[in-house]
């Protein structure tokens, strides 16, 4: 349950794009055609899907605090000598991504040419995405618990950004055939239209994944009270005394207690 | 580019004399400059906890600490014991503000036993107060502070820190005008249950002249980070609550 | 005699108009989104990326000529984390306050795209000086874009520039709150400064026509 609750959390309410704005560089000038921002987007999804794992396993057994637990005891949390990489953990991230970037270099080379082509420089740029390395850092500062969950994560955040590119690509290619004024057309409109889907995209914020203590016990209040008022009349007499007690309209609630009476 | 940088055992040698090169010389400045850094780690903990006391240089509307070379001082003048919290004894250690607040959480998240500082000293008045300190999660990465209370769990004084929060939106935690807001605030109900400290948006008490409605006004734009420090002030501060029952006894 | 020949000053004035980072080049948008609530951020943010871009400029470019193509991007990378990192270390141990106030760019730093940009566009094919000016001219484009965008986020969102109220306060409605004016509370939010950006581009783009897209 909770993977599907992360799965669109990341994709909708922490999309990398429209709520921390990352990969805006990539994401900005790839955008042209739909063709291509769907590469550069599937690119990005398997990218994020590996190396957000593979981070997570590097951050668990090598560079969190006391995370080389498993080499001698003495050097985990409890122990004597406990030993705290996460200084190297930008440059380990790092070389992760760049890896699997160059792998995916070499696969997309192979299998189409001409994709490869058309994202000219972006490709090997995705090393330097904001977006991936944000992926593995959040990964990292959010605390994700399990493999799982961080595969769950990389995985949504990609498509959170394929989603972004995607759709904003759809719009330019349309956006072409209306008359943009002139010192707008290209990149100043693309900014605009951003901006304002990221301010769409904000509405999704206000959705409660599962929700903390404090809000079931408000419901659970809330639901109480209804319950309270839909049973028989003198006690809803009772329960309109009691709230507008609470709201220190005394002299009021006096007045309908005399009167039941 | 010449060819001799193209081919794959330069392009490996190369990659292995960087690693080298970069690995050496990042380890050589950070344990040369650890004592450096340790040092001014220890003066600003200092710093913070005397802030949260109300011992502060603060001026108009900017939060100002004491400064670096009478921080040492201030604070065995300020700071008469400092305890280690356990049920609802405590432990002397005069060290305890040293604890990193970090690696206890992550031993309690196993399942370990933690260990809970307070710093019990005085404010400029002579009233005794107790020091606890807070960590969280903020929007980007991890927030934390110290709350001054006294012995009915009312907050009197706060300060809080952070990672890498948005300047201008979350890093406004830091701010005299957020910080101030938590003074006077009770954490407890009248039956001395914890109900904790609510960062709250459409809050009708801007100017947060209501101490008992167990929230304090958000600061716009940084709704998660005032979710933090809600949610830090709750976990970390109920921890206490057993402590400062036995001091009423 | 000129201190800079006509070439080298063209490096460090196109950056600031016609050929800018953020607005022509389409680089560092992540970062001239994030830290702009705050005009005193975007200062701090402008200083920083000018010192890294300079020095790393020039360290790529005195490398250029032994960095292996396969790896390229990887060391370009490894270059600015380390110069970066090294900054923080010397500013934690010898200037701590204003360690603070850097730590929270230090990520968006190591991140930027302008400085692997420039260091793919030029740095990799130029001599250590050209390198520099070009590394001082883009932070300076940087920059310009990074204040305005600044300026107006602080003053439209919060009332203030640099911290202190400019509009009167908003608590005690004097100034202009007097009247029933209230912050613009959206302004702080990012897509705003995307909006910001998109207007720059208008303005920029109606001035010099040269640089309009073709459909």
């Amino acid at each position: 349950m909770e993977h599907l609750e992360l799965f669109f959390k990341s994709i909708f309410i922490d999309n990398m794009v429209f709520a921390t704005f990352l990969g805006m560089c990539s994401y900005l000038a790839v955008s042209k055609k739909v063709t291509t921002a769907v590469g550069l987007g599937a690119a990005v999804i398997f990218v994020l899907a590996v190396t957000v794992p593979l981070n997570w396993l590097l951050d668990q057994y090598l560079l969190q605090e006391g995370a080389l637990v498993w080499l001698d005891p003495k050097y985990g949390v409890d122990g004597s000598e406990t030993l705290d990489l996460s200084f190297l953990s930008f440059i380990m991230f790092i070389a992760t991504i760049a890896t699997m970037v160059q792998l995916v270099e070499i696969v997309v080379e192979k299998f189409s040419p001409s994709l490869y082509n058309s994202l000219g420089i972006f490709l090997p740029l995705i090393a330097v995405n904001c977006a991936i390395l944000g992926g593995s850092l959040f990964m990292q500062s959010r605390e994700i618990p399990s493999l799982g969950l961080a595969l769950t994560y990389g995985v949504g955040s990609g498509i959170g950004w394929f989603l972004a590119i995607l759709a904003i690509a759809a719009i330019r290619e349309k956006i072409r055939y209306s008359s943009v004024p002139p010192a707008l057309r290209g990149l100043g409109i693309t900014f605009i239209i951003t901006g304002l889907m990221a301010i769409g995209f904000m509405s999704f914020g206000g959705m409660l994944t599962g929700g903390d203590e404090d809000t079931k016990e408000k419901t659970t209040e809330a639901a109480s009270l209804i319950k309270l008022e839909s049973s028989s009349e003198s006690t809803d007499k009772q329960i309109t005394t009691e709230i507008a007690e609470k709201e220190d309209t005394n002299v009021v609630a006096e007045n309908i207690k005399e009167t039941e009476n | 580019m010449s060819k001799r940088t193209d081919s794959n055992s330069y392009t490996m040698i190369f990659a292995i004399i960087m690693v080298l090169v970069v690995g050496s010389l990042l380890a050589f400045m950070a344990s040369s400059l650890k004592p450096n850094i340790d040092e001014n780690k220890r003066i600003e903990k200092q710093q913070n906890i005397l802030y949260a006391l109300g011992v502060n240089e603060n001026e108009g509307t900017s939060a100002n600490f004491i400064s670096t070379d009478v921080a040492g001082a201030a604070f065995s003048e300020y700071i008469t014991k400092q305890i280690e919290v356990q049920g609802g004894k405590e432990v002397e250690n005069s060290d305890a503000y040293l604890i990193d607040i970090k690696k206890q959480q992550t031993l309690a998240k196993q399942g370990k036993q933690r260990r809970l500082p307070l710093f019990v000293g005085k404010n400029k008045n002579g009233d005794v107060l107790y020091v606890a300190p807070i960590r969280g999660k903020g929007l980007w990465d991890a927030i934390w502070g110290y709350v001054a209370l006294d012995e009915n769990m009312i907050v009197q004084g706060a300060y809080f820190d952070h990672k890498g929060e948005t300047p201008g939106l979350g890093a406004n935690i830091k701010q005299r005008y957020f910080m101030d807001d938590f003074i006077g605030e009770h954490l407890l109900d009248a039956s001395g249950n914890f109900k904790g400290i609510t960062v709250a948006k459409g809050n009708n008490d801007p100017k947060n002249n209501d101490k008992t409605d167990y929230e304090v006004d958000a600061i716009a734009g940084a709704t998660i980070t005032g979710d933090g420090v809600s949610a830090m002030i709750k976990s970390d501060l109920k921890l206490y609550v057993d402590y400062f029952k036995t001091l009423k006894q | 005699m000129a201190l800079l020949s006509k070439k080298d000053a063209k490096l460090i004035t196109d950056p600031l108009t016609d050929n800018n980072p953020i607005t022509i080049q389409v680089l560092g948008i992540c970062s001239a989104l994030a830290i702009t609530a705050e005009l005193q951020a975007s200062i701090v943010m402008s200083v920083s990326v000018l010192f890294v871009l300079g020095l790393g400029n020039v360290v790529i470019s005195l490398m250029r000529n032994i960095i292996p193509s396969k790896i390229r991007i990887i060391v370009q990378l490894i270059v600015v984390a380390t110069l970066v990192i090294i900054v923080d270390l010397v500013l934690k141990a010898f200037a701590y306050e204003l360690s603070k106030t850097l730590s929270v760019f230090v990520g968006l730093i190591i991140t930027n795209c302008i400085i692997m940009g420039r260091f793919e566009a030029f740095a990799l094919g130029n001599g250590p000086w050209k390198s520099f000016l070009d590394g001082i001219g883009n932070s300076l484009g940087y920059a310009v874009i990074l204040i305005i965008v600044g300026f107006f986020r602080e003053l439209l969102g919060s009332g203030t520039l640099l911290g202190i109220q400019v509009l009167g306060d908003p608590i005690e409605k004097t100034g202009l709150y007097s009247i029933g004016y209230e912050n613009n509370g959206f302004m702080l939010l990012s897509p705003m400064a995307l909006i910001v950006v998109g207007l720059i581009i208008w303005v920029q783009r109606s001035r010099n026509q040269a640089l309009i897209e073709e459909n």
